[in-house]
This record gives structure tokens, C-alpha cells and sequence, in this order.
């Protein structure tokens, strides 16, 4: 059993130049970061924050402008330690000329496989992700969802250690979406290492053990789901009745929000002012209908997120 | 491993060439034979052998040249613009398999089209009475020698510049490789010592496609030595070796945005 890391970055960084004055256009910014083996590890940014450039780097798709990346415990150049990666890009674009088994066998091939095996291997993930009624016709002749389906068939077919999913459920149905999720919880049930990079925040909250927010280049919060989302709970929701429109209002600040619900009113506040809040509402004859922690969801993260960033898509330009 | 991946990936790129209809051209091929060879019937009477040798040959290569650069340059960029790269050198293969599997591919199509061709050729020349010699032959081998450098050419822009760059700096090199021979005589004529340079210079280092070409001896049904053959193909053979392994070193470092 390998004790290292599935990744391990220091220091990571690229910067592409562009244009006739070659601007630099800072993709990834020194981005450390270990993600350990066995669980599902995602990365949630915007379009442009960098989350393909930190997968490239992984894949020796590019080269990196500084810092480095080791894939358990070998180097991204290391062409024999790639075996033990799986890789779907974003909107894959195999080779429309062949059918959907001929690319999976290719793939298979190129990763190593032969003989018995590589048929055995070919049949089984075609069939995983259902599309063993399709397997015979070109991929030319594939809707969107079946040329992703196939695509993450030649991502599984020399069982990798390490599976790299970029945006994997972009372009799925409902069926195919909840298939791919499938999936990916049984790859980790397997032992597999999933590094999922996507901007469907439901797909990361139901899946992933951590996730790195990344924005910009940078990775500015990471952590499990659950630490991530206690961070940010630290307000009180308080549902109170029976209190008129005149005392609610004398009680809102900065701090302290109201809405009504119906005969009822919701109040959000800092959970240190709960006591003073509470006294206020029990004072004035009102009744207490609930109260708890404010909820947030990695949606809410996620926003507030890129709204303390300032910026929605792309990457820094100098 | 290496080999397998690389013949993997030659045996996919002649499935391409087949499935995306490339080998239309020997149709277009024995159309334009057919059509040219009766032309040539009504209008020459003691030479019609040479006409017919002529046309025929300098057809085939007109359509191996012009597929060999088209092949050979939209490859590479066709599949970094495509991405479909992305999954195939994150496979545990290097990068340079890709490419000399890929080259290998390609020159496999064009040689099979070549030899497509030449069957068709041969045919109509026995078709026409005419005899059918080895110079025949060995220009079909000479062609095929050509594409085998000019594909190297194409592969060695292709592996860091753009189809359209690849594609301009490959014709342009086609040309200037058969016009090698002129370039040395201009060469030995210049009184200008740096001038006389530089021309003897671009003579040793660009191709010498003329080296390749038996066309002409075929009209005149000259015969060419073994070891004249022996040479060509050496030659041909150590400069695609040179600009794949040019290739192989630029395509290492390129960046896949």
C-alpha cells in the first residue's frame, strides 16, 4: 500500500502571456495542497478560476511556470506514473471516426492493457456506463450524453487509482447524471481517489469529502464540507410571532435582518446578540416558534465566496 | 510498451485515413488517367508511351504531394484543437509516441494510396499495349520515399506552429527541395563568395526532394543503380529521422491550453 498522497502540490503555479504585448495572465497562482487517497476531492471555482489549469499541470498537459506537482509520489513528466490515472476532460472530443468499443480498446492499449484483460476491461466499463447497446456504432453518431458516457469508459477501463473528472455531468440528463454519481461513489467504495472539478455545486455537496474553493487563480477556502460550512454558521435563525410590524422594525440593524412569514417573522442575526434579541421579542409579548443555527449550503459559501473575491469569471490579468 | 502504443496508435490513424474517405483520391486518380490517357491517344503517335508515362506518374505525384502536406500538417493541430490530445498523451505513453505513431499512421495511408495508385497506372499502361518496366516501379518507390521525408517535414512544423504555418512552410520547403539541384548549379556559378555560401549552404541542409524523384527516368526509361536506390533511401531515411526526432523534442515541451 502506497503511503503517499494521491497529490501533492508546492508552490504550483502557471502564467500563460497573451496578446501582441504579451500581458501575463496569471491561471494558477502557487497553489499547495495535499488531497489524500480514498476520498472524493473537489474543486468548485467559476469558469476561468483555474481549476483545469491545476488538472493539466497534474497530467503534464502543460508545464508548470513554477512550484510542483507530484501524482503519489511521482512527477507529472512521469510517463509510467500516469498508469494509475483515469482522466475525463471537459466536453471530450474522442475519435468521431471509431466506434465507442474502439476507443475504450485504444485507451485501454495505451494504458497498458493486452489480451484478455483489455476485451474483459472493455466490456465491463462500456457496460458501467451503459452503453453496451451502443458500443458497435461510431462515435460520430453519439448525442452528447453518450459521448461523455464513453469517454468516462476510457477514463475507468485500466482501473485507476487516481480518476480526474473534469465537469463530468456537463451535458447529462437527469438519468445520466445520477449514473455518473453512481459511479463515482463506487470508484471510492473501491479505493479509488476522485478529484471532481465542476461548477454544478449540487454534484460536489452530495459527493465530495473536501473541496477547495478556487477563484482567480487561487484557492481561497479548503477543507471537508462539513468544517467548510460550520466556518460560515455562525448566525441564529430566530422564528417569532404574535409581535406587530413597529417592535420587528425597532429591532433590525446591520446585524440583524427581518423577513415575514405570513403571521410569523424570520429573523436572522449574529448568535451573540441572540440573548439581547430574545429578551426584546419575550418583552414585547411575542412567542419564541423557533430557533437554530443558520443553515448555509455550498451554495451560499460558494457566493459569498466570489463576491469577497470581486471577481464572477476568469483569471488575474497583469 | 513504447511499441505497442505506437503501433497502436499507427493502426488508428490508417483507420482514420479510411473511414474519412481519404482513399477517394485513387477514384479521382483513375478517372483522371483514364480521361488523360485517351487525350494523350489522340494527339501523339511515336511518343504515346512516354506521354502516357509522363501524365500518369506526374499525376501521382501532384496527388501524393498535395496529400502528403495535407495529411501531414492538420494532424496534430486538428487534435490539440479538438482536445481530443487530452485523453490520448495523458495515457501512460510519452509524447513523442504519440507523434512517431501518429507519423507512422500517417505515411502508412499514403503509401497504401501510392501503391493503390501505381496498381491503376500499371494496369492502364498494360491496358495500352505499352511495356512495363522497373523505372516504373522505381518511381512509384521514389514517390513514396518523397512523401516519407515530406510527411517528416510536415510532422517537424506541425509539432509547434499552426496548421496554416505548417502548412506554408511545408510547401514552401516541397519546392525549394526540388529545386535543390538548380541551387548548387547557381551555386557554382556565383563569383560572389558569400552569396556562393549561403546557396551551398541552403543546397546541404534543406531536402533534396529531386534526390527522390525517378519520374523523368521512367519516361525515358533510364535505369537507376541499386546503389543509387540504396542511397535515396538512406538519405531519406536519416533526414526523417532528424526531423522527427525535432519534432519529437518541440511536441515535448508544448503546452495544451
Amino acid at each position: 500500500m502506497s503511503t503517499h498522497a494521491a497529490i501533492t502540490t508546492a508552490g504550483l503555479a502557471k502564467t500563460y502571456r497573451v496578446g501582441f504585448w504579451g500581458r501575463r495572465v496569471l491561471a494558477l497562482q502557487e497553489t499547495t495542497l495535499s488531497i489524500a487517497a480514498g476520498q472524493i476531492y473537489g474543486l468548485l471555482g467559476p469558469n476561468g478560476a483555474g481549476k483545469s489549469t491545476f488538472i493539466k499541470l497534474l497530467l503534464n498537459l502543460i508545464q508548470p511556470t513554477a512550484g510542483s506537482a507530484l501524482v503519489f509520489g511521482r512527477p507529472p513528466t512521469d510517463a509510467e506514473g500516469r498508469a494509475q490515472v483515469g482522466y475525463l476532460p471537459e466536453n471530450p472530443t474522442p475519435y468521431e471516426y471509431l466506434t465507442g468499443a474502439e476507443f475504450v480498446r485504444l485507451a485501454g492499449v495505451l494504458a497498458g492493457l493486452r489480451g484478455t484483460e483489455l476485451e474483459q476491461r472493455v466490456t465491463e466499463v462500456i457496460g458501467l456506463v451503459g452503453m453496451s447497446g451502443a458500443a458497435g456504432l461510431q462515435i460520430r453518431r453519439y448525442s452528447k450524453g453518450m459521448t461523455q458516457r464513453v469517454s468516462l469508459a476510457q477514463a475507468l477501463v485500466a482501473k485507476p487509482k487516481l480518476l480526474i473528472l473534469d465537469e463530468p455531468t456537463s451535458g447529462l440528463d437527469v438519468l445520466g447524471r445520477q449514473l455518473i454519481r453512481e459511479i463515482i461513489l463506487e470508484q471510492r467504495r473501491q479505493g479509488t481517489t476522485v478529484l471532481l472539478c465542476s461548477h454544478i455545486i449540487p454534484d460536489v455537496e452530495a459527493l465530495c469529502d473536501r473541496v477547495a474553493v478556487v477563484i482567480g487563480g487561487k484557492i481561497l477556502k479548503e477543507g471537508s464540507v462539513a468544517e467548510l460550512l460550520e466556518q460560515d454558521a455562525s448566525g441564529v435563525e430566530l422564528t417569532v410571532s404574535h409581535v406587530d410590524e413597529a417592535t420587528v422594525n425597532a429591532m433590525t440593524s446591520a446585524t440583524v435582518t427581518a423577513s415575514r412569514l405570513g403571521e410569523r417573522w424570520l429573523l436572522r442575526l449574529d448568535e451573540g446578540q441572540s440573548p439581547a434579541v430574545l429578551r426584546r421579542v419575550l418583552d414585547a409579548g411575542g412567542r419564541v416558534v423557533h430557533l437554530q443555527r443558520t443553515r448555509y449550503s455550498l451554495e451560499d459559501l460558494f457566493v459569498r465566496a466570489v463576491k469577497e473575491s470581486g471577481r464572477s469569471v476568469g483569471s488575474t490579468v497583469e | 510498451m513504447r511499441a505497442r502504443a505506437i503501433l497502436a496508435l499507427a493502426l488508428n490513424g490508417f483507420r482514420e485515413s479510411r473511414r474519412n474517405r481519404v482513399t477517394v483520391v485513387v477514384f479521382a486518380f483513375a478517372f483522371a488517367m483514364i480521361f488523360l490517357a485517351t487525350f494523350a491517344l489522340g494527339f501523339t503517335v511515336a511518343t504515346f508511351e512516354r506521354v502516357l508515362t509522363d501524365v500518369g506518374l506526374g499525376v501521382m505525384g501532384i496527388i501524393t504531394a498535395v496529400l502528403t502536406v495535407f495529411l501531414g500538417v492538420g494532424l496534430i493541430p486538428k487534435e490539440i484543437e479538438r482536445r481530443t490530445i487530452f485523453m490520448i498523451v495523458s495515457k501512460p505513453i510519452r509524447r513523442s509516441d504519440f507523434i512517431l505513431g501518429r507519423y507512422l499512421g500517417n505515411v502508412l495511408t499514403i503509401y497504401a494510396i501510392v501503391a493503390m495508385m501505381a496498381v491503376l497506372f500499371y494496369a492502364q499502361v498494360l491496358v495500352e499495349g505499352a511495356p512495363l518496366r522497373a523505372s516504373h516501379v522505381v518511381a512509384a518507390f521514389g514517390l513514396m520515399l518523397e512523401a516519407t521525408l515530406l510527411s517528416a517535414v510536415a510532422f517537424a512544423f506541425a509539432a509547434w506552429s499552426s496548421q496554416f504555418v505548417a502548412g506554408v512552410a511545408t510547401i514552401g520547403l516541397y519546392f525549394l527541395g526540388h529545386m535543390a539541384g538548380d541551387l548548387f548549379r547557381m551555386a557554382e556559378r556565383q563569383t560572389e563568395p558569400f552569396a556562393k555560401l549561403v546557396m551551398k549552404g541552403m543546397y546541404y541542409v534543406l531536402p533534396n526532394l529531386g534526390r527522390l524523384d525517378f519520374k523523368l527516368r521512367a519516361t525515358y526509361d533510364d535505369a537507376t543503380s541499386a546503389a543509387e536506390l540504396l542511397g535515396a533511401t538512406t538519405y531519406t531515411l536519416a533526414y526523417t529521422a532528424l526531423l522527427l526526432t525535432i519534432a519529437c523534442l518541440t511536441f515535448e515541451r508544448r503546452d495544451f491550453k
